[in-house]
């Protein structure tokens, strides 16, 4: 009797079966082949769902949801579906480069997308220009993320601090007056933003009477808001975003801040309008996209789809951030039927998205010098109510190319260096 | 200058007395149950959506009475479930366990009530500044100050003067002993904790109207009222009265000559006083006013 540790001798059936089943292999490879063809192409994509900014990153994640299950219904990418694969960057650069490194190493992701945060973004950026991988940033505005810090495999979808300031400035100074007071968040988003605007406001002929920084997170604004009405402005500019922003104009209003100056800012969102009281919905401000475009093809059918997965309340710029940045990838790479991050980084230079993608009346395209979607402002005033909705809280104004809002490739700083 | 100074400590103290308001409760909770509850900022954020969530039903008003009350008895509960097991343990478990539960909660509320911040309309005749030149004292934050003098009276009227407060006191300083007596210091904590809650929930009622209701309110707020605690003295509630308004003065006066300076001045103030009393201003083990 054969004890287990003694060795077995193949039999004739043995030699037999293993034919048979090597056979059997070959014939059955090619299967095997075509269900590998069907492993989805990942798509990563770092936002800060928890913190200050989290319902923004969650509008862009659902955004880009939408984007994933579009795609995958009309076919895929080069005939394979796309995954999305979600992280958290917790509003922290270091969690954001970790929750980078995780995607593109383990998870082995294509593509990568974010984030919400300025700063955040210009991390994982690095990450992602080491790694060669293609990397749409949809929220971070700060300038140098598309100027002086640009890079071959980063491409943006929001507007830059300095689109954003030089939508607005002109309007401000001509209705409001020509002595601004700033109110900045404090970090690299903030900065910029009051730069491009102080810049603007210096070629008007107007001044700055001053520049109050305040740290991300700041609840209490009195402080700062004392020494801004001690200056005696025209203009309050309010630039903190999210709820640092609803808390300042909260405290403006309750203040009566608002008789004795005009407040108003740059970027405003419909997630910091909606989480104000109607009293605090003050000024002229810019939206990055806005969801009441009638006669505008495609946006209906966005606003309607994303009701439908949004408990019944329409898009905001964030959505379309994260809606524009997945169509971006998906769409180049189904042009250029490949994967390569180098051929896919040079193709997307003057790259135009189409009218179901862009939902705007401009030409909207990736500049090839610097990256940077000219994507429109949209310039108007905030409204306490909503008139044909109650979420028609912006009435916009002006829609104003992105070409006309960017600085010349030239002036952005901006020197992109391709790999060898 | 001097009049900005002089609006800057006038606010200061205003802001101030609501950092005094969540020091409080936190201090109870840390003088009889030794717990340093990472999660007050958590329940402020619960006190903050209960009001906002029962408004309108029961009016502004009513939100304010009833929204501290409910998150006292959630505060109850969650005493009775998961601190009290912890309390024969390292006060480093209960730490762990509340630094947790801050987490839980911010994402519960996200959970329940949306990331997006939420609108709250506080009574029109208080939304306004009560003066041209002192626009910054409205008629909320006065009123906001007025609720906290009530709060702060009243709790050291019921620790002074009344029974239960005579026993939380005495446990404070030697709970043996009070057990020895027959109390039932089991109930005695949960009512602590419950109380200390309770001032979470009406600073969470309070903010909701002054500040924008979002689950991520609290985390801004706890670090302040940390900081008031050691600076006017681990189990002195007097001292943590004072704390608060110090630090409030203290941020009001730092931000007119350099506002981004105006957080860190707390963290600067504590390590001075740190340094030159290590105890805090009237810090005593085991004393309680």
């Amino acid at each position: 009797m054969a004890t287990p540790f003694q060795s077995r001798r193949f039999d004739r059936r043995s030699v037999l079966k293993g034919a048979a089943a090597l056979g059997g292999l070959s014939v059955a490879s090619p299967f095997v082949i075509a269900a590998r063809a069907e492993t989805p192409i990942r798509i990563g994509m770092i936002d800060p769902l928890t913190g200050v900014y989290a319902a923004v990153a969650q509008n862009e994640v659902m955004g880009a949801r939408l984007a994933v299950d579009q795609i995958n219904a009309a076919g895929g990418v080069l005939g394979r579906p796309i995954e999305l694969l979600v992280e958290d960057s917790a509003n922290d650069v270091g969690t954001g480069v970790q929750k980078a490194r995780k995607l593109i190493e383990r998870d082995q992701v294509s593509f990568l997308i974010g984030d919400v945060n300025s700063g955040v973004a210009q991390a994982i950026a690095q990450v992602s220009n080491e790694k060669r991988i293609l990397h749409i940033v949809s929220g971070g505005h700060t300038d140098s993320i598309t100027g002086a810090d640009c890079k071959w495999n980063v491409y943006r979808v929001c507007n830059t601090t300095s689109m954003e300031a030089n939508s607005v400035s002109s309007l401000l100074f001509s209705q409001y007056g020509k002595k601004w007071h700033f109110i900045t968040p404090d970090y690299a988003f903030g900065h910029t933003l009051q730069k491009a605007a102080a810049t603007d406001l210096a070629k008007l002929g107007g001044t700055v009477t001053g520049n109050e920084l305040t740290p991300l997170g700041t609840t209490d604004f009195s402080a700062y808001l004392i020494k801004a009405q001690a200056a005696s402005p025209d203009v309050i500019l309010v630039l903190p975003q999210g709820s640092d922003m609803v808390n300042c104009l909260k405290q403006i209003v309750q203040f009566g801040l608002n008789q004795q100056a005009h407040v108003a800012g740059l970027q405003q969102e419909l997630e910091a309008l909606e989480a104000m009281p109607p009293e605090a919905r003050i000024g002229i401000w810019m939206f990055e996209w806005y969801w009441n475009q009638p006669g505008v093809p495609g946006v209906d059918k966005f606003v309607a789809d994303i009701r439908k997965v949004n408990g019944g309340k329409v898009p905001t710029a964030r959505h379309w951030f994260g809606y524009t940045s997945v169509h971006t990838l998906a769409g180049v790479a189904n042009q250029q039927k490949t994967l390569d991050s180098v051929a896919l980084a040079k193709a997307l230079g003057n790259f135009e998205l189409p009218p179901e993608i862009k939902l705007q009346p401009n030409k909207c395209y990736y500049r090839a010098g610097d990256h940077q979607l000219m994507t429109s402002a949209f310039v108007g005033e905030a409204q306490s109510h909503g008139a044909s909705d109650p979420e028609d809280l912006f009435r916009v104004d002006h829609v104003i190319a992105g070409d006309a809002t960017a600085p010349a490739e030239g002036e952005t700083g901006c020197k992109i260096q391709w790999p060898a | 200058m001097t009049q900005l100074l002089l609006f800057n400590v006038t606010n200061g103290l205003i802001i101030g007395a609501f950092y005094a308001l969540m020091a409080l409760g936190l201090s109870l909770i840390l003088n009889l149950s030794n717990v340093i509850n990472f999660a007050h900022g958590g329940f402020l954020v619960i006190g903050g959506y209960i009001a906002y969530t029962i408004t309108p039903y029961v009016g502004f008003w009513g939100a304010l009475l009833i929204a501290p009350v409910l998150t006292a008895v959630i505060g109850f509960a969650v005493e009775a479930v998961l601190i009290r097991p912890l309390y024969g343990r390292d006060p480093l478990y209960s730490l762990l366990m509340t630094f947790g539960l801050a987490f839980i909660i911010e994402d519960g509320t996200r959970f329940i009530w949306g990331a997006q911040g939420k609108p709250v309309t506080i009574p029109p005749f208080l939304a306004r500044p009560l003066s041209h030149e002192f626009f910054f004292i409205t008629g909320y934050r006065l009123f906001m100050v007025a609720t906290v003098t009530i709060a702060v009276g009243l709790i050291f009227t019921l620790l002074r003067y009344t029974r239960l407060g005579i026993r939380i006191r005495a446990a404070t300083l030697d709970l043996e002993t009070v057990a020895a007596m027959g109390v039932n210091v089991r109930m005695l904590r949960s009512l602590n904790f419950a109380g200390g809650i309770y001032l979470a929930g009406l600073a969470g009622a309070l903010a909701a109207g002054q500040l924008g209701l979002e689950p991520t309110m609290g985390t801004g707020l706890l670090m302040p009222s940390f900081i008031a605690i050691i600076i006017g003295g681990v189990g002195s509630l007097t001292g943590t009265l004072i704390g608060g308004l110090l630090i409030g003065v203290a941020s009001g006066v730092t931000a007119v000559f350099a506002p981004a300076a105006s957080e860190a001045v707390m963290y600067v103030l504590m390590a001075v006083i740190l340094l030159a009393r290590p105890r805090g201003l009237l810090g005593e083990e085991g004393m309680m006013t």
